[in-house]
């Protein structure tokens, strides 16, 4: 179990600079997830701490020493592939004994490792089987358990979730939670989808192309995105252009459209920006410290356990999400609404896209 | 550690082991020393002239007659003669010079195979009728390669009082007088009749993987019959016909069988490839810089033909597999006027065509051959493979000299393949790729003339056992060898990598990610996976290993102790009389050799290796 750092990793493919100086602390016994769109480099970073790539320049560490140019089969990062990687022509067994034979251990401590993490993942009396004779989700976990088996100081993940039907997906998530706890390893998670990061994360980054944009909490990054981008990437969210028209210390007043929003904070320069305010701290009722906003109903969609209310402010659309289903009955399209949004609630961010 | 930018840019990854150094360079280095230098030396001959560089021996060539003659050929298409008292139909060809003489026949044989494989690769692809299963065994038949003694029976099949007179002159009166094919016309004729199953597998294999939905999506627009094929079905699977061509074009050019079995009427012999191989024959012409100058007119044609026909497909390379869907094959059954086509001219043509295989079992069986069939059976051709000490010789060589070149060609395309696909980002890997399927290209007779200047010019080669000039202690297996180990490294290759192909990237990076080196994990995951492929890309290497006629009547047929096997069928057709039984005999075992690997390889590897007949 080891920290990992990455320091101004950089790599490039034909020119292109894929990974562009990023620097990360990966803390020992966290569940770190890299989160970003496809081509945002999660995976290149990924492969580069696996010792499957190596930077253009930058250095990598495990705890003190460094491993940047470390062949992958001396480096004891463990990856979980996208696709398994599970060899066909081996058993279950085989597959997981792979990197304990190795190791050259004695054969029953073999049969007693491979046994153990058969159990960790729920696969017991599945090994003599062969990969194809499994389903998506079992080929997943002898994945898993041939990774844990050799005790790696870092267990890296790579859309393990992703080839699995809806229910499978919810399933693997907590089980990968489970067995990283009750390990207390170090785990480095890549996906591209931002509700998973935040359920199964300790610490999250969000990279968009090559680079790092913020690192923190789900909560954190949920709340208190620090750009436009992981701002609009965490979620369903309302990204309103703005302009900043007067300043007075940290707090601005803004206006879109013909709307005028006074009292917000920001701290940024550029007079260019977005608001970022999530649907669900949008009320249809009068709350305290709001500004009130008119406009008309455009659409309300009804997902079951919450509604959504879209409102045409001006060219604008916004959308207000509630779960009360009695503030949106009578809602009917193009009739007029209020939506009440508190100051604090409204996130002020410099335009980026 | 540094980063090695250099070693970045030749094999794809800063930090290169030693596999991946070996898989890189002992295939380059093994193919630049044995196929680019020794060709770049015969280069260096034919280009110096009296000290100097010149392109004399060149021109040379192309200011005499003998060898380019545009103008005013010699010969005649055909005429009739008098034969035996008769009045026969003589085909025969015209004479335009050496150069062209072998451009035509290639040309001649590219077309006449490319009808024939299509229209054969339409039919088993499309038509669905009584007895396609026999006809898609029959045409298995050609497939096989038996050097030299098929050229001997489609000769006699030709003759005046040959098979094909017999049926259709004497019989069915279909000729209004015997008709006789020989000079280059047989030539022609000969080399169609060996080549055209390369059309046709590749034909075959095109329509059959043309989808389905395409020619569907025609019908419903309103498109049907020829107007389907010429608009759509066609133009779809010409990359795979055309590269079947050009194959056949360049074997064509390099063939020294039909020649050599022809050479009785005097313009067969005026073919490229037989004056490079007669200057062998003749021994104090070997060294002769024109000759070279020659084998590098012949070598630039088929590059050229290659290189064409890669860049041709390469820009048509369709994806055939739409996604999901269903695959309904379009077999259809004939119409009674396609029906009658296939019964009367289709069955016939492919009978003509597999004639030659039979009747080399025929030839191998009887004490001779003269006339319309042959007579005496006898079964001493067949004992004598088992009872002459100098047939059982030639067979053990040929054994032993196939057998080293197949362990060779197996580390070779390994390597190669590995290097190749698995580090494509590397400057080298292109070269790497490129220098193991080129051999296809090189005819067989310029490696056996370039092989004779650098052996028996540049050192250390230069008198030792590897000089052909050092007769005395000149050892041909150790050349030929070296040259199966280049002409039949593309067969095993591809094989390779089309199965390094299928295995996915990231099986071997998790092997290495858990801890298994380069090469253990090379060992356990990549070769278990791949074996079939290596097993099979093997035996095909091995089948042609065995029949390879070029260098082995060549550089092969100095020292009789170290003939291969083909040399001695070389020496039996164009020997004493009644000897062609006896070379029969061998071909035969070549066959038997052929069938048991094929049916081998279709049974441990479960899947279709059918073999593309080449000498």
């Amino acid at each position: 179990m080891v920290d990992v750092r990455l320091e101004n990793v950089v790599k490039e493919f034909d020119g292109v600079q894929a990974v562009k100086g990023i620097n990360l602390h990966i803390k020992h016994g966290e569940l770190f997830t890299l989160l970003g769109p496809s081509g945002c480099g999660k995976t290149t970073t990924l492969r580069m701490i696996a010792g499957l790539d190596y930077p253009t320049s930058g250095k990598i560490y495990f705890d003190d020493q460094e491993v940047t140019y470390l062949p992958s089969y001396e480096r004891g990062a463990v990856l979980v592939f996208q696709n398994y990687a599970l060899w066909p022509h081996m058993t279950v067994f085989d597959n997981v004994a792979y990197g304990l034979k190795i190791k050259k251990l004695p054969k029953d401590e073999i049969r007693k490792k491979v046994e153990w993490a058969l159990e960790l993942v729920k696969l017991k009396g599945f090994e003599n089987r062969y990969p194809t004779q499994l389903s998506g989700g079992q080929q997943q976990r002898v994945a898993i358990a041939r990774a844990l088996v050799v005790e790696p100081k870092v267990l890296l993940l790579d859309e393990p979730l992703s080839n699995l039907d809806a229910k499978l997906r919810l399933e693997m998530r907590s089980e990968i939670r489970r067995i990283q706890r009750e390990l207390g390893i170090t785990v480095i998670y890549v996906t591209h989808d931002q509700e998973e990061a935040m359920a199964i994360s300790d610490r999250i980054a969000v990279m968009n192309v090559g680079t790092v944009e913020q690192v923190g909490t789900p909560r954190d990054i949920y709340e208190r995105p620090k750009t436009e981008f992981v701002a609009s990437f965490m979620g369903k969210t309302n990204v309103i252009p703005a302009k900043v028209i007067a300043r007075e210390g940290n707090r601005v007043t803004v206006e879109f459209e013909n709307f005028r929003l006074d009292g917000l904070r920001y701290e940024g320069e550029k007079d260019d920006v977005v608001l970022v305010i999530r649907p669900e701290r949008i009320k249809l009722h009068p709350v305290e410290n709001a500004i009130t906003i008119e406009g008309i109903v455009d659409l309300v969609e009804y997902y079951g356990f919450f509604t959504e209310v879209v409102g045409l402010f001006g060219e604008r659309r916004i959308i207000a999400r509630t779960i009360s289903d009695k503030e949106v009955q009578g809602l009917r399209p193009t009739q007029p609404v209020k939506f009440y949004i508190d100051r604090d609630d409204i996130i002020v961010l410099p335009k980026q896209l | 550690m540094k980063v090695s930018r250099w070693s970045e840019k030749l094999f794809g990854t800063p930090i290169p082991d030693g596999v991946i150094i070996t898989s890189f360079l002992f295939p380059l280095l093994y193919l630049v020393s044995f196929l680019v230098i020794p060709v770049f030396v015969m280069l260096a001959t034919a280009f110096e002239y009296q000290g100097h560089i010149s392109a004399h021996w060149f021109s040379s060539i192309f200011n005499s007659a003998y060898y380019f003659n545009p103008r005013h050929p010699d010969g005649y298409l055909a005429k009739t003669i008098i034969y035996g008292g008769k009045e026969v139909y003589h085909l025969y060809g015209l004479d335009f010079g050496v150069v062209i003489n072998s451009i035509l026949v290639s040309i001649s044989v590219m077309f006449l195979t490319t009808i024939l494989g299509t229209t054969f690769a339409f039919i088993m692809a499309r038509y669905d009728f009584p007895g396609k299963n026999i006809m898609r065994i029959l045409l298995f038949i050609p497939l096989l390669v038996t050097p030299f003694v098929n050229v001997v029976v489609v000769k006699k099949m030709f003759l005046p009082d040959g098979i094909i007179n017999w049926i259709f002159y004497n019989h069915l009166h279909l000729f209004p007088k015997p008709i006789w094919i020989d000079g280059l016309i047989g030539v022609i004729v000969a080399q169609t009749i060996t080549y055209y199953p390369i059309v046709y597998l590749n034909a075959y294999a095109s329509f059959i993987n043309i989808d389905p939905s395409l020619e569907e999506q025609a019908e419903n627009l309103g498109s049907r019959g020829f107007h389907l094929f010429r608009t759509v079905t066609f133009p779809l699977a010409l990359p795979g016909i055309m590269s079947g061509a050009i194959l056949v074009g360049i074997f064509s050019l390099e063939d020294l069988a039909a020649p050599i079995v022809f050479q009785g009427s005097p313009i067969a012999k005026k073919l490229m490839s037989y004056q490079i191989y007669s200057s062998f024959v003749s021994g104090f012409a070997i060294g002769n810089p024109q000759m070279a100058a020659l084998a590098l007119v012949m070598l630039t044609l088929a590059i050229i033909m290659f290189l064409a026909v890669r860049w041709y497909v390469g820009l048509r390379q369709y994806a055939m597999l739409s996604k999901g869907g269903r695959w309904n094959p379009r077999v259809a059954k004939p119409k009674w006027w396609q029906a009658l086509l296939i019964a009367f001219v289709v069955v016939p043509v492919l009978l003509i065509t597999i004639f030659p295989q039979i009747g080399v079992l025929l030839l191998a069986f009887s004490k001779s051959w003269y006339g319309t069939w042959p007579s005496g059976f006898t079964l001493d051709n067949m004992k004598a493979i088992v009872t002459q000490p100098d047939i059982e010789r030639v067979i053990l060589n040929s054994l032993m000299y196939s057998t080293v070149a197949v362990l060779i060609i197996i580390l070779l395309s390994l390597t190669s393949a590995y290097a190749s696909n698995r580090f494509k980002k590397a400057k080298l890997a292109p070269i790497i790729d490129s220098l193991a399927t080129i051999p296809i290209a090189v005819p067989g007779i310029v490696i056996a003339m370039s092989y004779f200047f650098f052996f028996s010019t540049v050192p250390p080669f230069k008198g030792s056992t590897l000089d052909p000039t050092n007769l005395l202690e000149f050892f041909p297996g150790a050349a030929l060898i070296l040259a199966y180990s280049i002409r039949r490294l593309p067969f095993a290759a591809r094989s390779i990598s089309a199965g390094l192909q299928q295995v996915h990237v990231s099986l071997e990076e998790a092997a290495m990610n858990l801890g298994a080196g380069r090469w253990k994990a090379l060992t356990s995951v990549i070769i278990p996976m791949i074996y079939l492929n290596l097993f099979g890309g093997a035996m095909l290497s091995f089948v042609y290993c065995m029949s390879e006629t070029s260098v082995g009547i060549t550089l092969g047929s100095i020292n009789s102790t170290w003939y291969p096997i083909t040399a001695k069928m070389k020496e039996l057709i164009i020997g004493a009389v009644g000897s062609a039984n006896l070379a029969a005999a061998l071909g035969v075992f070549l066959m038997a050799v052929q069938i048991t690997a094929i049916v081998v390889a279709n049974v441990i590897t479960k899947q279709r290796y059918s073999f593309i007949g080449l000498t």
